[in-house]
């Protein structure tokens, strides 16, 4: 006869499997029963974007005043990593149909995104009937967010890479013309200026971190090339242009620049700021957006585009830009809200400005609070002269393009390598990446 | 009639043997010296996460600030949990990875049986090669099928739905293997009692077969629950959606607007420990079996 | 009337049934297809198809985004073995696999062999050692990370107090392989010093009473009897542990600031960059089944070596 059945202990029984999958459903039912926002009628909408710190703060503030502003829409922000995890995730969720109702890009990945169909285009009727219009912006930052015609992403800023300077350091060193520095010459003239600036300061004319940054590297380097004139274009399946002239003079330039009679020769990013933080520099090269750090620090600074010594007016810069993630089922009504808060970002986005970043919304530069606002006020125009990555599906801010060229070229201006080499060098890299299929 | 429970040796709770090994001296010197190391080593092990909760216990301001110590300037204060349970997304996170992981493992372990017990007791067409080329996909690991597994939910419109994060995560043939050695070995009088009496298979599988498995499906279900809740890539991949991540996913994937935080990073990362922590602590005995008998049969 | 089932004789214990002759009449046929079904069904869907359209995959172009697709013949494979990053993630996860293996198999071998004294405090050293092993790999993560920060991390806090230099553990290329191994030997060394107790547990007394009685003492014990004992468990451990890191990618992606590191991805890595960051489906999809082969081939090797051992 069959024996007794053990007991292991009622832990596992069949009763409680049974009891776990049920409460397990329960806890579902409830679950669906609290999605957020669907209490006082407000549309959830779903925002991500990738900035932090300074950035991120502001930014929260901005989401947190649009949502008290506005009952009809609820805007849930999500902030993942900086750079390839954020853009990945975008990539994935666009590509899956579910993805978020509205994110941030920067301007010049859109050639990543716009051709693979992983983003929605914008309806400029419907944004006109916002308040937000072609008009309201300037021509380079409008055209970063076309393609084939189409506008996919509605710039929310421009971020060039800057010039800042100390104004104490910048009168000691006789380089005051009323109330600003004076601009160089040319080139030689401005390296005079930085090396004045090291004799006031006592500790360096410039401070310019790029160790190990692939970005700052290519900021500079690239503004030196386009105000030269230089020319870069990538055509997929072809060969890389890149002008040996202006791309070696460039290096040359930068050279001179990191060399220790003027300054640091081997800064990061993080070591360049502290000195000119701590006052021991008179001029800082880095992106706008540090200037909340700058002031808070209480220096005397001031800032101006990158002087043009070369002859052509040019920048660096991107451009946080919204963009609508494709969605397989859009929901009208909640499409209509994200309109409507975008159009209340662009709007508020004086205190944008606050972050260091120059507003792409004119009206905001344009109103006269604006011109009170220093030193932003006072490279505002440089977004007449900025220019984006040159387009390819892999540059942008972020992107592998950018640490490529870290590779190749940091030796040249950490060690005195010779610059046509590593311009080789990055131009075989390139083209191998071109002679790749363009996977969007 | 003992009935062979899980194969190979399990793990005993209390020692039944004398202490010490025969021919030993109780507080010799060998013996201290092996304390003090395993003392030193369970300190070293302990201390990672002690210092992670000491940290998530600290304002954000005293956990970022040079020099670190156990107890933050102002003090312990929960804050960085209060904060964490009332906003963001880690309440949901949890609620997530229970219904996930205990679906998975209901299905997990209802599938695999079912299928074991088809290869151990029924004699169907094709049955010898079926096993074969479920035993065969042991060998293929599951992230070699990420590109492939991605593309089938672009194709099917599941990526971000709690079905394409559970699905693709319910294969275990290595739990068939274990489940289908045990069947194998369960005396059939039982079951040939039942049939003779008229019950259908499946009440024969039901009523007698489970019942008698309950320790080998006690362990398999536990082997399963922890890796379902633990589970990275599959979740990674298949869910954007913060509002339906898994715990692993959203602490990973989710950063904070203002720049890295330390205490809280250190309190979600024990927030999203406790559950299995405190499971464990309850039915240590039970966990520990389990992973040791299964363990043998596959990682 | 009882009929006798086509089956297998039990492992142990019960009775044996007398075989039956082979009958061509499969009787169990819709019982047996209905239990197997469930699994089948999900089997042939989430497991079957993926290996086989990942094939078919990597002979095209496919993108993330939905383009591309068309067959492209061996081009994703021609350009994989030519691609060095390709081989390096390979050769970073063979090294991850080598570094990793030796502690997370010596040391829970002696975590196990000092528990098994039959010393006090059963329950601090299980819960000391395997509870890591119950954490989420990104809460792993975190508190490395957290340990590891350059001048707030805790070990370079203690490394300049007993005046040592400050290592950049995660952020040098040659050092960050290093300092993921040591998390994941924290973290998994639990779940191998569980399998050793089991072993060790299993070890009949008789050995150790008739080495005592003739005079063995502990260390001769340990060699001669426990030691040669343990080899069978050893192996298994080994084996179980071989794969697992080959197989390496959470840790890695995690810890690594999700940043694209050619020397420290692993092979994996390397494939969901090319997959989901670079778009590129089928190169990606034939870089796996690369991978798959030289996981096949270690696990080919190991099983020769073994067998050539046990036999």
């Amino acid at each position: 006869m069959a024996p007794p059945i053990p007991r292991e202990g009622p832990m596992l029984g069949r009763r409680t499997l049974l009891l776990g999958a049920a409460a397990g459903l329960a806890a579902l039912g409830l679950a669906s029963c609290a999605s957020p926002g669907a209490a006082n009628g407000a549309i959830p909408l779903k925002f991500w974007h990738l900035l932090s710190g300074g950035d991120g703060r502001t930014m929260a503030e901005l989401v947190a005043r649009a949502n008290a502003a506005n009952p009809t829409f609820d805007v849930t922000q999500t902030v993942l990593t900086w750079g390839p995890p954020y853009y990945t995730k975008l990539a994935m969720a666009s590509a899956g149909g579910r993805a978020p109702d509205l994110a941030v890009m920067h301007a010049a990945r859109l050639p990543g995104y716009a051709p693979g169909g992983l983003l929605d285009p914008w309806d400029l009727d419907l944004l006109a009937e916002f308040g937000v219009r072609r008009e309201d912006f300037g021509d380079r930052v409008w055209e970063s967010g076309l393609y084939d015609g189409d506008v996919y992403s509605i710039a929310l800023d421009s971020h060039p890479f800057i010039l800042f300077y100390n104004t104490d350091h910048a009168a000691a060193a006789g380089l005051m013309e009323g109330e600003r520095m004076r601009q160089p010459r040319d080139a030689d003239d401005f390296l005079d200026m930085v090396t004045a600036m090291k004799e006031a300061s006592g500790g360096s004319g410039l401070s310019y971190g790029y160790v190990n940054d692939g970005a700052q590297m290519w900021r500079l380097w690239y503004t030196l090339y386009l105000q030269q004139g230089g020319v870069m274009e990538l055509p997929i399946g072809g060969k890389a242009r890149i002008d040996d002239g202006p791309a070696v003079e460039a290096f040359r330039f930068m050279q001179q620049l990191v060399d220790e009679s003027r300054g640091v020769p081997n800064a990061d990013i993080q070591t360049a700021l502290a000195e000119f933080i701590s006052g021991d520099s008179g001029m800082l090269l880095s992106g706008v957006w540090e200037l909340p750090s700058l002031q808070a620090a209480g220096i005397p600074i001031d800032a101006m585009p990158i002087p043009n010594l070369y002859g052509t007016p040019a920048a660096y810069a991107d451009s946080h830009a919204f963009v609508l993630p494709h969605q397989n089922d859009v929901d009208e009504d909640a499409r209509r809200e994200v309109y409507r808060f975008v159009a209340a970002i662009l709007k508020d986005s004086f205190d944008w400005a606050g972050a260091g970043h120059v507003p792409a919304y004119l009206p905001v530069t344009e109103d006269p609070a604006y011109a009170e606002l220093s030193p932003q006020a006072n490279y505002a125009e440089v977004a007449d002269i900025i220019n984006y990555d040159p387009p390819a599906w892999f540059t942008g801010s972020g992107s592998d393009f950018q640490s490529l060229f870290a590779e190749n070229l940091q030796p040249v201006l950490l060690a005195g390598a010779d610059p046509q080499a590593g311009i080789d060098r990055f131009r075989a890299a390139v083209d191998e990446l071109l002679s790749k299929p363009n996977p969007v | 009639m003992a009935i062979a429970t899980a194969p190979r040796a399990s793990v005993r709770e209390d020692s039944i043997r004398r202490p010490g090994k025969p021919g030993e001296k109780r507080f010799g010197l060998g013996r201290i010296v092996a304390f003090a190391i395993l003392i030193l080593l369970a300190v070293t092990w302990l201390l990672p996460i002690a210092w992670a909760v000491a940290t998530s216990l600290q304002t954000e301001a005293d956990a970022g600030s040079a020099p670190v110590s156990w107890v933050g300037e102002t003090g312990v204060t929960f804050a960085a949990y209060a904060k964490l349970l009332a906003e963001g997304n880690v309440p949901l996170w949890a609620v997530n990875s229970v219904l996930s992981s205990v679906a998975i493992t209901l299905i997990t372990v209802g599938t695999s049986a079912m299928a074991a017990y088809a290869f151990s007791r029924l004699d169907f067409r094709g049955r010898k090669w079926l096993y074969a080329i479920s035993i065969a996909s042991i060998m293929v690991p599951p992230q070699v099928l990420i590109i492939p597994l991605y593309y089938q939910m672009l194709a099917f419109n599941m990526v971000d739905t709690y079905w394409g994060l559970i699905l693709p995560q319910v294969i275990a043939p290595a739990m068939v293997f274990i489940l289908k050695k045990f069947f194998d070995q369960l005396p059939v009088e039982l079951e040939e009692a039942a049939r003779v009496d008229g019950a259908t298979r499946l009440r024969v599988f039901w009523s007698i077969v489970l019942p008698l498995s309950r320790p080998i499906l006690a362990a398999v279900s536990i082997f399963v629950f922890i890796g379902a809740w633990n589970n990275f890539l599959w979740p990674f991949l298949v869910i954007n959606d913060t509002t339906l991540m898994t715990l692993p996913v959203g602490l990973q994937t989710v950063k904070s607007a203002f720049g890295v935080q330390y205490a809280e990073n250190m309190a979600m990362s024990i927030l999203a420990a406790l559950p299995l922590i405190v499971l464990f602590l309850f039915f240590q005995r039970q966990i520990i079996k389990g992973i040791a008998t299964t363990g043998f049969g596959g990682t | 009337m009882t009929t006798t089932p086509t089956q297998r004789p039990p492992i142990t214990g019960a009775a044996v049934r007398p075989p039956s002759p082979k009958r061509p009449k499969r009787r169990d046929g819709l019982a047996g297809w209905g239990f197997f079904a469930p699994f089948g069904v999900l089997f042939a869907v989430f497991m079957l198809w993926p290996i086989g359209h990942g094939i078919y995959l990597s002979f095209t172009d496919q993108s993330l985004t939905g383009s591309g697709g068309g067959f492209i013949g061996f081009a994703n494979y021609l350009e994989a073995f030519g691609e060095a990053e390709m081989w390096q993630s390979i050769g970073n996860t063979l090294w991850f696999t080598l570094l990793s293996t030796v502690p997370l198999v010596v040391i829970a071998l002696i975590m196990a062999l000092l528990v098994e004294q039959g010393l006090p405090g059963k329950w601090l050293w299980r819960l000391a050692f395997f509870m890591p092993y119950l954490l989420a790999s990104t809460v792993v993560s975190l508190i490395w990370i957290w340990l590891f920060t350059p001048q707030l991390g805790a070990i370079n806090t203690v490394l300049t107090g007993i005046g040592l230099p400050a290592q950049p553990w995660l952020q040098d290329p040659s050092l960050s392989m290093v300092s993921i191994v040591i998390a994941t030997v924290w973290w998994t060394v639990g779940f191998n010093f569980l399998l050793y107790i089991a072993a060790i547990q299993g070890i009949p007394e008789q050995h150790y009473e008739a080495a005592s009685l003739d005079g063995a003492g502990k260390w001769r014990q340990l060699f001669s009897i426990t030691l040669p004992q343990l080899a069978p468990t050893t192996v298994v451990v080994v084996i179980l542990q071989v794969l697992a890191s080959l197989k390496v990618f959470d840790q890695i992606y995690q810890m690594m600031n999700q940043v694209v590191t050619p020397s420290t991805q692993s092979a994996i890595v390397y494939i969901f960059d090319a997959g989901f960051t670079g778009y590129r489906f089928g190169y990606a999809s034939a870089v796996s089944y690369i991978f798959f082969a030289v996981v096949l081939l270690v696990s080919l090797v190991q099983f020769r070596i073994t067998a050539r051992k046990g036999a």
